[in-house]
C-alpha cells in the first residue's frame, strides 16, 4: 500500500495553555489516500494536534501544509475550505434540523449562499439546489438513513449521529477527512460499518483520512500508518505490526494507562 | 496633581462600591454558569429596603441596612426556586436561561418600581462634610463604604478558602459535574450561592446609595454594565479577579471624569469592557483555552 | 364610526410595525441564534434618521436642536433611516459576534443599547436630547389633503404593503441555502465554522438584515406618530418585541405575525387606552412590563416552541431509483443499531 507524496504535513507544532505546553514539536505526514490513525495516551495533545490542524487553535509556532499550501493560522472555514473537513469527538449534529437538511448545509460555496440570490435571484440556485439534493439522498442512502431524512437529527439515535457525521462530511466532497474519535461509544457492529465506510470512501472515492483513535483493534484493521503522539511529540510512526515491536511505544501506552483498549475488543 | 488625586479618592470610593457587586455576580456567574441579568434589581432591594426600614420603621441605619442586606438574599433565593432552577432541572439551554433572566429583570425592577415609585430618594442620615484627609476629599460615608467593603471581601475570602460551604462553591465553579462526583450537595451549595450574592448585591446597591446619595429603583441597573465590565475584565467565576477587575474599572472611571464629563462613566466602563472583549475576552486572569 | 375606523387602523399600523420588529429580530435570533438584546435601538436610530431626514433644518432660536433636517422626500428618508440602522447593526456586530459566548454577545448588545440610549438623551444637538424629535412630517399627507381617520387607513395599507414586501423577503432568506447557513450556525457555530462557512460573515449578514428590517419598522413609527423622544425606546420596549417572537414561536415568520398581534397589538397598545389610576401615573405601564416578562418566562417554561413551532424543511425529491436497496439498507440498520 504505499503511495504517492504527502496530503498533509505537520512540521514542529507547539502549542501552551498558560504556561501547560501541551504540544511540543510534534511532526508529520499524512500520505495521499492513506488512513492514518494519530494515537497515543491521555493527554498527548492529539485533540490539540488537531485543533491546530483544523484552525480551531492558532499554534504558537510550526507549520501546518495542506496540498502543498501552508495553511499554519488559517480559521477553520478557510481550512475546509481547501477541502480539509474535521469531525468532532463527541457527533454535533444540526439538532433542529432535519438529516436531509444537515446534509444539505455542508456543499462548499453554495451559490445561494450569496445574499443577492438568496432574496431577489431565486432561480439562480435552483437546479444547484435540486443536484444537492439529490447527492445527499445518494449519500443517505449509502449510509443507511435514507429513511431517516425528514426526522429532526436530535432524535436520532447515538451510532446513527455517528453516521450522520460522516455523511455530511462526505456530503462536503472533501480531499481528506479528520476524524476525532469516529468509533467512541458505539457498538462493534456499528465500529466495522464505519471501518467499511471508510475503506469505500478510500478506495472508490480517493478520500485521505486522519483518524484519532483509542481502540488499536480498529486502527490495526483500518489504517495503514500510525502516528504514535506523547507528551506533545511525535514518539514514532509507522505500520501497527512495527510500533508493536517498539519498546518505546508500548512503554509509553503503559505508563500512559490506556493500552487496555486495544487488547480488549 | 492635586485635582488628580482627587479623583484618585473617588475612582477609589466606587472601586469599593463596584467590587461588593462584582464579586457577587461573578461567584454566582461561575456556580451557576449563566449570567443573572436581573442583578441590579437585588441592588434595588437591599438599597430600597434599607430606605423603607429608616423612612416608615425608623429604624437606625445599621439594622436598616441589615435587614436591606438580609431581604436582598432571600429575593435572590425566592427567585432561584421559584423560576431560575426550573429552567436549570429541564436543562434549558443558555440562549433561553438568558432571555429569562432578561424577562426576570423586567419583571423584577418594575415591580420595586410600583412598590418604591420612580422619584429620587436619599437616606434621612447627615452626609457630613467632607472630611480631608492628605489630598483626598471624601464623605465620612465614603469612607465608611470603602471600610465596609474591605471587611466584606476579607470576609468573602475566609468564606471561600475556610469554609466547607466555600470550597464546594469553588468546585463547583471549577467544574459542576465534578463536583457532584465528589458529592457535593449541589442543590443547596446553588441555594447558598444565591443567598450569599444576593445579600453582596444588597449590601453593593447600599453602598452604590451611600455613595451617590440620592437614588432611584433603576440606579443599581445603570450600574449593571460597570459590574459586567469589572466581572469579565478579572474573569467569569474568578473571585480575586473580579476583586481587581473593580479596583480597575473603578480607578479608570474615576480617573476619566478628569478628561470628560462624570455622565459617561457608564461610557467609560463600556469601552473598558470592548476593549477587554477585543483583546482578551476570557479577562486577564483565566487561563487561556477555556473560555 | 370614523373614531372606530380610525382607532382600529391605529392598532391595525401597530400591529404592521411590531410584525416588522419581530421578523426583523427572528433573522437575528430565529435564524441565526444572535441573542440581540436592543432591537429597539435599530428602531430608534432608524426612526431619528428618517426624522431628522424628512424635518427641513432646525430653526435657530426655537431651542430646537437636531443633525442634518435635509426636507428629504420620503421615500429617501426610509433609504436613510434603514441604512444607518443596518451601519449600527454592523457596528455593534463588529464587536458583539467576535466568537464571543452567548451571554458575552447579549451583555455587549444590552451595553450597546444603554450607551446609546444615554448619548442621544445627553447630547440636545443629535437628535434634541430627552425631548426627541416632534412634527416630524408625514409621507403623502400634504399632498391628499385627507381627514386625521382617513388618513391613518391609508398609512395602515402603506404599513402593510411594506410589512409584505418584508415578510415575503424574510421568507425566501430562511428558505434560501443563506438562510440555512444561518440556521446552521444557530445550531452549533463551531460545527457550521468547520464545514466551510464563513459564520463571522453569516452572523454579520443576519444582524445587519434583521437591524435594517427593525429601522424601517422605526421609520414607519416616526412618521406615523411623528415624534420620538428616549423615553418611547427603553429596555422594556425591546422586551415588547422579544415577548412577540417567542410567544408567537421563534424560528417560524407566521409565529411572528401571530406573536405581535397577540403581544404588541391587544396587550401592549390595548392597555395603553386604560385609564391611569390616580396619583400612580406609572402603575399601568408597570403592570404591563411585569406581565410580559411573565408571559414570556411561562411560555419558555410550559410552550418553549411558541405558538407556530418552527417547521421542517421541505425539499423537492426526484423518486430515488435505489429505493428498493434502500429497504434492505434500513434492515441491516436496525439490525446493527439493537
Amino acid at each position: 500500500m504505499e503511495q504517492m507524496k504527502p496530503i498533509l504535513s505537520v512540521a514542529q507544532l507547539e502549542k501552551s495553555f498558560g504556561g501547560v505546553q501541551a504540544v511540543r514539536g510534534a511532526e508529520f505526514e499524512v500520505l495521499e489516500g492513506s488512513i492514518t490513525a494519530l494515537i497515543g495516551p491521555n493527554g498527548a495533545g492529539k485533540s490539540t494536534v488537531v485543533n491546530l490542524i483544523a484552525g480551531a487553535l492558532r499554534p504558537d509556532a510550526g507549520q501546518v501544509h495542506f496540498r502543498g499550501v501552508d495553511i499554519t493560522g488559517y480559521k477553520p472555514h478557510q481550512v475546509a475550505g481547501h477541502g480539509l473537513i474535521r469531525t468532532f469527538q463527541i457527533s454535533r449534529e444540526y439538532p433542529a434540523m432535519t438529516v436531509l437538511e444537515n446534509l444539505m448545509v455542508s456543499p462548499l460555496g453554495q451559490t445561494g449562499e450569496h445574499l443577492f440570490s438568496a432574496l431577489f435571484r431565486r432561480g439562480h440556485y435552483k437546479s444547484e439546489e435540486r443536484e444537492f439534493v439529490e447527492k445527499a439522498i445518494a449519500i443517505l442512502d449509502e449510509f443507511g438513513l435514507y429513511g431517516m431524512r425528514n426526522e429532526y437529527a436530535r432524535n436520532l439515535s447515538g451510532g446513527q449521529k455517528r453516521l450522520l457525521e460522516l455523511a455530511r462530511a462526505v456530503m462536503a466532497d472533501p480531499k481528506m477527512l479528520i476524524l476525532d474519535e469516529p468509533m467512541a461509544g458505539i457498538n462493534p457492529a456499528l465500529i466495522s460499518r464505519i471501518g467499511e465506510h471508510m475503506l469505500r470512501l478510500k478506495e472508490d472515492n480517493g478520500y485521505t483520512f486522519l483518524m484519532v483513535e483509542h481502540n488499536l483493534d480498529v486502527v490495526e484493521r483500518v489504517c495503514d500508518h500510525v502516528v504514535v503522539l506523547a507528551v506533545g511529540r511525535t514518539l514514532a510512526q509507522g505500520t501497527m505490526s512495527e510500533l508493536r515491536q517498539d519498546a518505546e511505544v508500548v512503554s509509553a501506552y503503559l505508563t500512559g494507562g490506556s493500552v487496555g483498549a486495544g487488547t480488549k475488543g | 496633581m492635586h485635582l488628580f488625586l482627587l479623583t484618585l479618592g473617588f475612582g477609589i470610593v466606587t472601586a469599593a462600591v463596584l467590587s461588593l457587586a462584582s464579586v457577587g455576580l461573578s461567584l454566582q456567574f461561575g456556580v451557576t454558569n449563566y449570567v443573572n441579568f436581573a442583578y441590579g434589581a437585588y441592588l434595588a432591594v437591599g438599597m430600597y429596603m434599607t430606605y423603607t426600614c429608616m423612612t416608615a420603621f425608623h429604624l437606625p441605619f445599621l439594622i436598616g441596612a441589615v435587614i436591606g442586606i438580609l431581604t436582598a438574599g432571600i429575593v435572590a433565593v425566592i427567585v432561584d426556586i421559584l423560576v431560575l432552577e426550573r429552567f436549570v432541572k429541564r436543562g434549558t439551554s443558555g440562549f433561553f436561561l438568558l432571555i429569562v433572566t432578561f424577562g426576570l429583570q423586567l419583571i423584577l425592577l418594575n415591580l420595586a418600581q410600583a412598590i418604591w415609585g420612580v422619584g429620587f430618594d436619599r437616606y434621612p442620615i447627615a452626609q457630613g462634610k467632607p472630611l480631608t484627609i492628605g489630598p483626598f476629599s471624601v464623605t465620612v460615608a465614603q469612607l465608611e463604604v470603602v471600610g465596609v467593603a474591605i471587611i466584606a471581601l476579607v470576609a468573602v475570602h475566609l468564606l471561600l478558602t475556610k469554609s466547607r460551604l466555600g470550597k464546594a462553591m469553588r468546585a463547583m465553579s471549577d467544574n459542576k459535574m465534578l463536583a457532584q462526583a465528589s458529592g457535593i450537595d449541589i442543590n443547596a451549595t446553588t441555594l447558598w450561592t444565591w443567598f450569599f450574592t444576593g445579600c453582596l448585591a444588597g449590601l453593593g446597591g447600599i453602598a452604590l446609595a451611600l455613595n451617590t446619595v440620592e437614588f432611584q429603583v433603576f440606579t443599581g441597573n445603570s450600574f449593571l454594565f460597570v459590574i459586567f465590565a469589572a466581572v469579565i475584565l478579572g474573569g467569569i467565576g474568578k473571585i480575586y479577579g473580579a476583586m481587581l477587575g473593580a479596583l480597575i474599572i473603578g480607578l479608570v472611571v474615576g480617573l476619566s471624569s478628569l478628561v470628560i464629563s462624570s455622565a459617561y462613566n457608564v461610557d467609560v466602563a463600556f469601552a473598558v469592557l470592548v476593549i477587554v472583549l477585543l483583546i482578551r475576552p476570557q479577562g486577564i486572569f483565566a487561563i487561556a483555552g477555556k473560555a | 364610526m370614523a373614531i372606530l375606523i380610525g382607532y382600529l387602523a391605529t392598532l391595525g399600523v401597530y400591529f404592521c410595525i411590531y410584525n416588522i420588529f419581530a421578523i426583523g429580530l427572528n433573522i437575528q435570533f430565529g435564524y441565526a441564534g444572535i441573542l440581540d438584546f436592543t432591537v429597539i435601538t435599530f428602531m430608534a436610530i432608524g426612526a431619528y434618521m428618517a426624522g431628522v431626514g424628512s424635518l427641513g433644518p432646525a430653526q435657530p432660536g426655537t431651542e430646537i436642536y437636531y443633525i442634518l433636517g435635509l426636507s428629504l422626500p420620503w421615500p429617501l428618508a426610509l433609504i436613510l433611516g434603514a441604512v444607518s440602522a443596518g451601519v449600527l447593526g454592523y457596528l455593534i456586530g463588529l464587536i458583539a459576534l467576535r466568537r464571543l459566548r452567548s451571554d458575552y454577545l447579549a451583555i455587549v448588545t444590552l451595553a450597546a443599547g444603554s450607551i446609546i440610549y444615554g448619548l442621544v438623551g445627553n447630547n440636545t444637538k443629535i437628535f434634541d436630547g430627552y425631548e426627541g424629535l416632534v412634527g416630524v412630517p408625514q409621507p403623502f399627507n400634504g399632498v391628499l389633503n385627507l381627514s386625521p381617520n382617513t388618513y391613518d387607513l391609508v398609512f395602515m395599507i402603506f404599513a402593510a404593503v411594506i410589512m409584505l414586501l418584508l415578510w415575503v423577503l424574510a421568507n425566501r432568506l430562511y428558505k434560501s441555502p443563506l438562510g440555512r447557513a444561518m440556521r446552521a450556525t444557530r445550531e452549533d457555530l463551531d460545527v457550521a465554522e468547520a464545514f466551510g462557512k464563513n459564520t463571522y460573515r453569516i452572523r454579520m449578514m443576519a444582524m445587519v438584515i434583521g437591524a435594517v428590517f427593525v429601522g424601517i419598522g422605526g421609520v414607519l413609527t416616526i412618521w406615523f406618530i411623528t415624534a420620538l423622544a428616549p423615553a418611547g425606546w427603553g429596555t422594556s420596549e425591546t422586551f415588547v418585541v422579544w415577548a412577540a417572537l417567542i410567544v408567537g414561536g421563534m424560528g417560524n415568520n407566521k409565529g411572528a405575525v401571530i406573536g405581535s398581534f397577540l403581544v404588541a397589538v391587544l396587550f401592549n397598545e390595548a392597555t395603553r387606552f386604560l385609564p391611569s389610576i390616580n396619583g400612580l401615573p406609572s402603575l399601568i405601564p408597570e403592570i404591563r412590563n411585569i406581565c410580559i416578562g411573565a408571559l414570556v418566562i411561562l411560555t419558555l417554561r410550559f410552550r418553549p416552541q411558541g405558538v407556530f413551532p418552527e417547521r421542517k424543511a421541505k425539499f423537492f425529491e426526484l423518486p430515488l431509483t435505489g429505493r428498493g436497496r434502500e429497504r434492505e439498507h434500513e434492515v441491516v440498520v436496525t439490525g446493527a443499531e439493537e
